[in-house]
């Protein structure tokens, strides 16, 4: 009887149960995800050059084991609050506490089993298509990775249950402790916040004080790498004390002194609005604290990622000047070089005699030799124009630009006269220039296949920009397949977070906002005071994380050539999809709240 | 001169045409003068609320009119409802229904806040009402810190700082003990014979009853009989009310 009671009360609440469930399932999937590349050891060797990256995984396994744990919790604990007052009354009925947290734990383990199977299902289909998506749009090298991988999807499984075991004990345990009449008259009355102004100022000063021993780590490892050891955890241990003594002291001073403006605050519903959050904001400090960290993490290794992207075309871009280059140019070739969007194409002749390649001075003239001069000083390759191949460094390039064959020759620019005299066959070298590389970039593996096919030597020792894009894309493409993956798991997890623990309040809101509508207040100004305050919740990790990240890209100064190039992209990506999760919880808020 | 309430021949069903359908009023009529104190007694399931919630315009009738300071308020939509109950109207509940999370200043200053009233003009408003109450010295306290006496004196500030047309009273002695009670009806006796405010008491206690001008008795959706005060002293209206229950109730 108690089981059908117990079932029904769950079809009463489907909506609740479904955010719940959904919630639960998002949390399987991307820990599937993510364990498909953290335990596939085949996918991790082949795929970064760097010995660093079994350790970032191992890190990433830590806080994606936390982040989810501490996620859980606060998804159980909103299970937990939307069944209290009703085990209250099956308990003032007579039911027995054991049978009733006998019941709990069932509830609990069933609904995180179905949870995760299903989860981890979806996250099967959802790693193939993400890593599908993301390496087709990135023109990605990704080997060894398989959207199926058994190793992962046991871990998953193993971890899940063990949570979903600990926290129906606790759900039980707890429900077995508390009282039936505080059972029944479950409402969560907030605490009135303690208001000390000096402690709060020296919580402001050491807020400011951590921060700053943070950040200055920060800059410190990316002059000096080996400090990575010894910065990492000094930075994460004081970054994390800042935020939180920031998120602490801060927001609620700011709050206050907006309440002490009467003005502001006797406006509308905007005191109550302050009052919420202030008692909120120390209630959340904790989780606010950490997901500004995650967020940090999260758009950090979204941004890092991207980064090695934009390095892609940086060291490509300053190996070769010319996009394309065909030797002797027939008719199909030239046919696809038309296709191009060029900017300019040029051609030379040279006749190769006895170790020599000849060139003609007058073609120069006409159209100076363009390469990448290399600084060493400051690792930044300059395009250089120059009418005299002759010189040592030209001679290098253009030499590389030509066959294989012809490396290890000498150049020599001769006048036309002389040119003409040499008895050895005409040949041409055709450069292209296009618009974009990137833009252009299927046309020229085709042109780069074509030539491979018209000179077989090429295949071996091809050094057309072409061949080395495809191989600075296949060291590169792992590392930023990796911080995708990464930040977008985090991201997904963190916001989940937020989300359930301003949905677990929500309960405790209903009588709020009802009264409020009972005295007069017009649905809309309940809407938006409902949106502001979910908007203040949000935007303020989002806020503390950009500035982490913004600071914390200075580690990777001396990895990447330019850390904040194109930032906008990653920063984009990762606002819209955490406005979604705003947007999705403040609906759902209001559906429970404005009813 | 202008009537405060009157309703005319409000109907009130619940449930769809063709299902079963429950009737909860039925041709209820009846009208309160400008500072009068009406009481409005019932059973339980007599339709007492109901006709509450429509005379606050948080329901609707089926059928009928409401006027409230001269105005239907049974043709307006759910903006002007919102601004009519927080211009015209105030509420004390049974379950207080304070905001925790603001003082008792700040719960009394909401419905001025919700008018977008003048920030200078909310200061004084909430501290002569807060005088006349004997809360200027609690209103710095959160309503955790305070007695049900208190929260509902409060709440009492809170209905009448912005000057309503009328005051809606449900149960509003309900959580309280006795002298918490009485002195909450002394009070609201006071504010309506100094300050001519109109109230509208919805309760099936007796006692509270016996606070009032005139009882208007509903049983089962329909209005019975009425009882006037006049020149009786409390405790003798108070006898004639308990009379009056055991035979409406029969």
């Amino acid at each position: 009887m108690l089981n059908k009671l117990a079932l029904s009360g769950i079809k009463h609440r489907l909506r609740d149960y479904s955010v719940l469930f959904s919630g639960l399932i998002i949390a399987s999937a991307i820990f599937y995800m993510f364990m498909s590349l953290a335990t596939n050891s085949a996918f991790l060797k082949s795929n970064s050059p760097a010995q660093a990256t079994s350790f970032i995984y191992g890190f990433g396994v830590v806080l994606l084991a936390i982040i989810t744990i501490v996620y859980i919790s606060y998804a159980n604990g909103f299970l937990l609050s939307m069944r209290q007052k009703e085990y209250g009354m099956f308990m003032m009925l007579g039911a027995k506490s054991s049978k009733i947290s006998k019941m709990i734990f069932v509830e609990t383990f069933t609904i995180g089993a179905i949870a995760t199977v299903l989860g981890s299902v979806i996250g099967i289909i959802a790693t193939g298509f993400v890593s599908r998506l993301v390496i087709d749009a990135l023109d990605m090298q990704v080997k060894h990775f398989n959207s199926f991988y058994l190793p992962a999807l046991l871990s998953t499984f193993a971890f899940f249950i063990v949570i979903f075991i600990i926290s129906a004990l606790k759900n039980s345990i707890s429900i077995r402790r508390t009282k039936v009449l505080t059972l029944l008259h479950k409402d969560s009355q907030p605490a009135r916040i303690k208001k000390n102004p000096i402690l709060k100022a020296f919580q402001v000063i050491l807020g400011i004080i951590f921060l700053a021993i943070g950040y200055a780590t920060m800059i410190l490892m990316g002059s000096n790498a080996a400090l990575i050891y010894l910065g990492v955890p000094v930075a994460l241990f004081t970054i994390v004390i800042g935020t939180y003594f920031m998120i602490n002291a801060v927001i609620t001073a700011v709050i206050s002194a907006l309440k002490k403006n009467k003005k502001f605050s006797q406006k509308g519903l905007n005191n109550f609005t302050l009052s919420q959050l202030s008692f909120r904001i120390s209630d959340y400090t904790k989780i606010l604290s950490m997901v500004a960290m995650m967020f940090a993490l999260a758009l950090g290794a979204i941004t890092v990622g991207l980064g090695f992207q934009n390095q892609i075309s940086t060291v490509v871009e300053g190996q070769n000047y010319y996009d394309v280059t065909v030797n002797n140019i027939n008719d199909a070739q030239q046919k696809r070089i038309d296709k191009l969007d060029t900017k300019k194409v040029t051609t030379y002749s040279y006749k190769a005699s006895k170790g020599t390649i000849y060139y003609q001075a007058s073609e120069f003239k006409k159209t100076p030799f363009k390469y990448q001069k290399f600084n060493m000083k400051s690792m930044i390759s300059k395009t250089t124009s120059t009418t005299d191949p002759s010189n040592a460094d030209v001679s290098f390039e253009l030499l590389n630009a030509n066959l294989p064959r012809y490396r290890t020759s000498r150049v020599a620019v001769v006048d036309d006269a002389k040119f003409n005299s040499i008895d050895s066959k005409k040949s041409s070298l055709t450069l292209v220039r296009t618009k974009s590389f990137n833009k252009n970039l299927a046309a020229i593996k085709k042109i780069n296949q074509a030539e491979q096919k018209r000179y077989p030597e090429l295949k071996d020792a091809g050094l057309s920009k072409y061949d080395s894009y495809v191989m600075v894309n296949g060291i590169f493409s792992g590392l930023e397949f990796m911080g995708l993956f990464l930040g977008i798991a985090f991201l997904a997890m963190l916001a989940s977070c937020l989300m359930f623990k301003i949905l677990s309040g929500a309960s405790s809101d209903v009588k709020r906002y009802n009264m409020l509508y009972k005295i007069g207040t017009r649905a809309k100004v309940l809407r938006s005071t409902i949106n502001k305050e979910i908007a203040v919740l949000f935007a303020v990790p989002a806020g503390l994380g950009i500035v982490h990240v913004l600071i914390g890209l200075q580690m990777f100064s001396k990895i990447l050539y330019k850390p904040y190039m194109n930032i906008e992209i990653p920063f984009g990506i990762f606002i819209v999809l955490y406005l979604g999760y705003y947007f999705i919880t403040r609906y759902l808020y209001k559906k429970i709240v404005l009813k | 001169m202008q009537k405060i309430v009157e309703v005319k021949n409000i109907e009130k069903i619940y449930g769809k045409a063709g299902e079963k359908q429950y009737k909860a009023l039925s041709d209820v009529n009846f009208e309160v003068e400008p500072g009068e104190f009406v009481g409005i007694m019932g059973a339980s399931g007599s339709g007492k609320t109901t006709l509450l919630n429509i005379l606050s315009t948080l329901d609707t009738p089926t059928s009928g009119q409401v006027h409230i300071g001269g105005q239907d308020i049974t043709k307006l939509n759910t903006n002007e409802m919102a601004d009519f109950r927080a211009n015209k109207i105030g509420f004390i509940f049974q379950d207080f229904n304070l905001l925790e999370n603001l003082t008792a200043y700040e719960n009394i200053a909401l419905p001025l806040a919700l008018q977008n009233t003048n920030a200078k003009k909310i200061d004084p408003a909430v501290n002569s009402i807060a005088e006349k109450l004997g809360l200027t010295d609690i209103l710095n306290h959160y309503p955790t810190e305070l007695s049900g006496g208190q929260k509902q004196r409060v709440a009492a500030a809170r209905a009448l700082v912005h000057d309503p047309s009328i005051i809606f009273g449900d149960e509003p002695t309900g959580a309280l003990d006795s002298k918490s009670a009485r002195a909450l009806l002394d009070t609201m006796s006071k504010i309506n014979h100094e300050d001519n405010v109109s109230i509208l008491l919805v309760t099936h206690d007796p006692f509270s009853a016996s606070y009032c001008d005139r009882i208007i008795f509903i049983k089962d959706g329909e209005i019975g009989q009425e009882l006037k005060k006049a020149d009786h002293s409390r405790g003798e209206f108070y006898q004639e009310i308990l009379d009056s229950l055991g035979t409406f109730a029969e």
